[in-house]
């Protein structure tokens, strides 16, 4: 499925994701079971299969990592675990530095640094997006160039470890919230 | 994801984590990750002048699987020579863990980092030697 398509939008990395989420909204209004009520049963369970392509697209294209694994693969370049190359070792190393110090942040229950370790990666994420939003800017059309598209596979996976390190980030502050108001509750 | 007990226990209570001191030219580190999910592993060896690994730890961040896979291998690489380690297959890893086809990767993420640690742990004596050719001459 290309799920650009399935919501009428152009394919491209950098989008306007308020723009999109609208016009998932007004295509799931249109696409309504209830406008279909009085049509014969394959008009509506059309209606109900578009509607499901129509939401899928949408969870592909909100989720920076799929809409990227979308964009490559429309670009006919292949992802995933046996297609994408080995990760860089200096890269390793830092994102290894990187969850450990998040590591003994949460540890310490230390707030100030779990923050700044998050604005880190967050800009460094920040950098693999834009390099990614540049590679497949000009997929699928023509003129794209497969070899500036396959040196930038790497950073799909990168992609993928600031995203891991960031849900954890989330997890760990929420955890840690959450204790810090059931203290203030026992105090 | 319905994990086995084994999963299980080696991600609640996973032995050898740790750190061996890089710089120590007996330990052999192996760093590795998966882009594909984000996990990254690093596996160490300390190893004999016999060549018999006697310590061996891990320090993975990802799922319980990943944790499971090299938390085990660390279990297994104690007491082994090289030979002997490099013969742990990722199957072997699965078989022991019940790990389900799509955790299967974080098997092969453990058996890449054996086999980068003990790489690791070859390079450097190699680079020893190479540094005192009069040990070799001897």
């Amino acid at each position: 499925m290309n799920p650009f398509e399935a919501l009428g939008i152009e394919a491209r990395y950098d989008l306007d994701l308020k723009e999109v989420e609208k016009r998932h909204r007004e295509l799931s209004v249109a696409l309504h079971p209830d406008k279909f009520a009085a049509v014969g049963p394959s008009a509506r369970r059309e209606a109900i299969e578009r509607a499901a392509r129509v939401n899928e697209a949408w969870r592909i294209v909100k989720d920076p990592v799929r809409r990227a694994e979308a964009l490559f693969e429309l670009a006919g370049i292949k992802v995933g675990e046996t297609n994408e190359p080995k990760t860089d070792q200096a890269f390793l190393m830092d994102m290894m530095e990187m969850r450990e110090a998040l590591a003994e942040a949460r540890d310490e229950k230390n707030l100030g640094k779990i923050r700044a370790l998050a604005d880190d990666a967050e800009n460094r994420e920040k950098a693999v997006k834009e390099a990614i939003s540049l590679a497949v800017a000009r997929a699928p059309s023509a003129q794209i160039d497969k070899h500036l598209l396959v040196s930038a596979l790497p950073k799909l996976g990168e992609l993928r470890f600031y995203r891991r390190m960031l849900e954890d980030v989330s997890a760990i502050e929420e955890t840690l919230s959450e204790q810090a108001v059931a203290e203030g509750r026992a105090s | 994801m319905a994990y086995s007990e084994k999963v299980i226990d080696h991600a609640e209570n996973p032995r050898n984590v740790g750190t061996l001191d890089k710089s120590d030219p007996n330990v052999g580190t192996g760093l590795v990750g998966a882009p594909a999910c984000g996990d990254v592993m690093r596996l160490q060896i300390k190893v004999s002048d016999g060549g018999v690994i006697e310590d061996a730890k891990f320090k993975t961040f990802g799922c319980g699987s990943a944790i499971a896979s090299s938390s085990l291998a660390t279990e297994w690489l104690k007491g082994k020579t090289l030979e002997e380690a490099e013969k742990i297959k990722n199957v072997d890893i699965v078989n022991e863990l019940n790990l389900p086809p799509v955790k299967i990767h974080c098997s092969v993420l453990a058996q890449d980092a054996i086999k980068s640690a003990i790489d690791d742990f070859r390079a450097k004596q190699a680079a020893r030697r190479s540094e005192k050719p009069e040990a070799q001459t001897k």
